[in-house]
């Protein structure tokens, strides 16, 4: 399941990320989403293009497109 | 001297570190990017000299955009002592940098900004068994209260240096070790240059190494973050649900609803409450104070040492009319910083950059917009400098074009007079609108561009979220009394320099003698041959067109070289005189309108046309200025022709324009078509369509 269709406030972890741009997926890594990091989504803006996740202690804005290239399961 | 750096994430309080120690006042914000370039100051204590630099924020050494290489740069090449501040709420994603800059063997120091918040919510975190943990010299600091006394006695008690540094064996043996061996097996390249590129800094290597060495990536960041846990295993505890940035005000404040109404009603409120209830009160105050303790004394003074006219003309009318009118804004510009200050420092900026980064992605903009249209509604050269903060170029360039159209503090003073003079009570909807539109226009040229020669290739909004916070009042009057400062700084030298040029102009004949007499002057003839180009948007007074050339260099210059041809000195000397017919500059409704439309859009001023020029180079500033400058004269047509004729005339009109453009501009494309000879053939076939 992407990251983009888990319910809101449902935690999940993270199995693959699949994102192609490289220079996106490292800074993701190194902000800590990383395979097996807890994620969990916020809030999700008016036309859903932007969510709001947290993983590791903090809260980023995340594309719905990136979002949909992140692989999670419900923990 | 020492040189000092202060190195961190973006938005755990460097600027505000910076401010305390050098008792500076640097912009600073709770929003991700505030600081786009290095600054820095020296401070003198007890016969020692600390230059400190405050660094953009960045999250590790691999750059992910301008700022973030403008700092790496400076954390890696400048010889200085280096101090990485981390958030002891974020902890675990700041020491990933501190962990790149251990790989590198590079010294630095720790401070732990924000360590009140973490405390209550009940977090702990062992000073000691960090530092040894880290072998890195760590202190608990609180940004905003230290003090360059409290810092030199640290520095003087303990090294910025690693406490017992030995190189790196921890790092080496634990992880990056294994890395250097299988690259040097495969390229064999020496230890330092593998270690760089491990950190995203790749001198003088082949694509294919590049390559190879960044798919060693993932797996190192995971190394990497397993290593610091290890670190805070014993050193911190952290409450398992705690999540640095969302408040429970977040529950209400991100409803899209809520938030877009809120803003708007904000804006709305504000910008009554500072131009047309609170504001022009203030202003009338400052201005009898100024005149009564000031003007008036000189002017006594003046009249009784000499009686030349061109003299005392010259004060009274070139000098003080100039500075008076515009000043009499300053109040209103106080409060709108203030106004800002409180959007910044709250977290709200944030909060809107992701609500509004849908509406905005219709246009090819992202939520990051939002924070430059906000600074541009103070200074649109600072927001120029401020899109530094965005990744990707195409995006970037567009919104440094966009960002004029959004109406700077400067352009106020014009749109209040006029919309004064001719709509009364109503001019508060007036001004309104006239933001309204710039906004609409941004957008509007920001679609056509995204859609045409700008597209963006990725739209990616990854900005954190920093937690909202309660108004410093002190702060918020400090930085709105140092913009106020700069603001009148800039008026005493911009508009007194200029303002005096352009009285000396407007009352000296060709045979250089004083003449009273505005059209008889050198500015108004040569005004006065170009002002039929200005016809068609009734502007073809000399007196305007010659107000607009002015107004390139700075739009405060708009109601100096007003005031200055009307031979007025107060705010509503002037709203009266442009009324009047037989003053040099006057309107009626349909040009007023005509002007305000104009002067909202026609071009960049100078300061912000060099920032334009540097920051993504000259093609893109004449872009700015011919295409601000049709968009103004077609807007400014149609509206005027409206007023004088009706809408469906100037539709009329300005079809026949755009179809007349489109003509030439096909007709230019077809001989240009015709020109190019075909591949195949080696003749004018067309067949290079086909292919």
């Amino acid at each position: 399941m992407s990251l983009s269709e888990i319910k809101l406030n449902a935690p999940a972890v993270v199995k693959e990320i699949n994102i192609i741009d490289k220079k996106i997926k490292f800074r993701l890594m190194e902000l800590g989403l990383n395979v097996g990091t807890k994620i969990l989504v916020k809030n999700r803006s008016i036309m859903k293009r932007t969510l709001l996740v947290v993983f590791n202690s903090s809260c980023f804005t995340l594309k719905e497109n990136l979002a949909r290239d992140i692989v999670v399961n419900y923990a | 001297m020492h040189k000092i750096l202060i190195i961190g994430n973006p938005n755990v309080g460097k600027s505000t570190l910076f401010n305390s120690l050098t008792k500076s006042s640097e912009h600073t914000g709770n929003f991700h990017g505030v600081t786009v370039e290095e600054k820095h100051k020296i401070v003198n204590f007890q016969n020692e000299e600390y230059d400190f630099y405050d660094l953009p924020g960045m999250y590790s050494l691999n750059s992910f955009s301008f700022e973030e290489e403008v700092a790496r740069k400076f954390a890696l090449d400048m010889k200085a002592d280096r101090i990485v501040l981390i958030d002891a709420n974020s902890i675990r994603k700041n020491l990933y940098l501190c962990l790149q800059f251990l790989e590198m063997n590079i010294d630095f120091k720790i401070l732990i900004n924000n360590y009140d918040y973490f405390k209550k919510y009940k977090n702990n975190l062992d000073i000691e068994k960090l530092s040894n943990k880290l072998n890195v010299c760590c202190e608990i600091i609180n940004a905003k209260k230290i003090k360059i006394k409290d810092f030199a006695l640290k520095n003087s008690e303990k090294s910025y240096h690693f406490v017992n540094f030995q190189k790196n064996s921890l790092i080496f043996d634990s992880y990056l070790s294994k890395y250097i061996k299988i690259i040097k097996n495969k390229y064999n390249l020496d230890e330092k240059t593998i270690i760089y590129a491990l950190n995203g800094i790749f001198d003088n290597l082949s694509e294919e190494q590049i390559n190879y060495i960044q798919s060693f990536y993932p797996e190192l960041i995971l190394d990497r973050y397993n290593y610091i846990d290890n670190i805070l295993k014993d050193s911190v505890s952290i409450q398992k649900n705690f999540v640095y940035g969302l408040n429970r005000a977040d529950r209400i404040i991100l409803k899209p609803i809520v938030a877009t109404l809120g803003f708007l009603f904000c804006f709305f409120a504000s910008v009554y409450l500072i131009f047309f209830l609170i504001g022009p009160k203030i202003s009338e105050g400052l201005n009898l104070i100024i005149y009564f303790i000031f003007i008036n004394p000189f002017m006594n003074f003046l009249y009784s040492v000499t009686s030349n006219v061109w003299l005392i003309e010259f004060f009274s009318n070139g000098v003080f009319s100039s500075i008076l009118t515009v000043i009499s804004f300053l109040p209103q510009i106080l409060l709108l910083f203030i106004f800002l200050t409180i959007l910044e420092d709250s977290g709200l900026v944030s909060r809107m950059a992701y609500v509004f980064d849908d509406f905005l992605s219709i246009f090819g903009l992202n939520g990051k917009a939002i924070y430059i249209m906000l600074l541009g509604l103070g200074c649109n050269t600072v927001s120029s400098l401020a899109t530094r903060n965005m990744n990707e170029k195409n995006l970037r360039i567009k919104t440094i074009l966009l960002n004029p159209y959004i109406s700077c503090i400067a352009r106020l003073p014009i749109y209040v007079i006029i919309a004064s003079a001719f709509f009364g009570e109503r001019a508060y909807f007036v001004v309104t609108g006239l933001y309204l539109l710039g906004l609409f226009v941004a957008l509007i040229v920001g679609f056509v561009l995204n859609k045409t020669i700008l597209k963006s290739n990725s739209n990616t909004l990854l900005l954190e979220f920093p937690p909202l916070r309660a108004i410093d009042f002190k702060h918020m009057l400090v930085v709105g009394r140092d913009n106020a400062i700069d603001t009148a700084k800039r008026i005493f030298f911009i508009v007194l320099g200029v303002g005096v040029i352009v009285w000396v102009l407007s009352h000296t004949a060709f045979d250089l003698s004083y003449t009273a007499i505005i059209t008889d002057s050198i500015l108004f003839y040569f005004a006065d041959k170009i002002s039929f180009l200005f016809a068609p948007i009734g502007l073809d007074s000399a007196g305007i067109v010659s107000g607009l050339i002015v107004g390139i260099m700075a739009k405060e210059l708009l109601v100096s070289t007003f005031s200055i041809s009307n031979n007025v000195t107060t705010i509503s000397g002037l709203i009266s005189s442009i009324c009047v017919a037989t003053n040099v500059i006057h309107f009626n409704t349909a040009s007023a309108v005509s002007f305000l439309v104009f002067t909202l859009l026609y071009c960049p001023c100078v300061s912000n046309l060099a920032v334009i020029k540097k920051e993504i180079g000259r093609f893109w500033m004449w872009f700015a200025v011919i295409s601000q400058f049709s968009i103004a004269y077609l807007l400014s047509f149609v509206i005027y022709n409206t007023f004088i004729h009706n809408i469906f005339y100037s539709l009329i009109v300005l079809f026949a324009i755009v179809l007349i453009l489109i003509s030439i501009i096909y007709i230019i494309k077809k001989i240009r078509t015709k020109k190019i000879v075909c591949m195949f053939c080696s003749k004018n076939c067309n067949k290079k369509n086909n292919k």
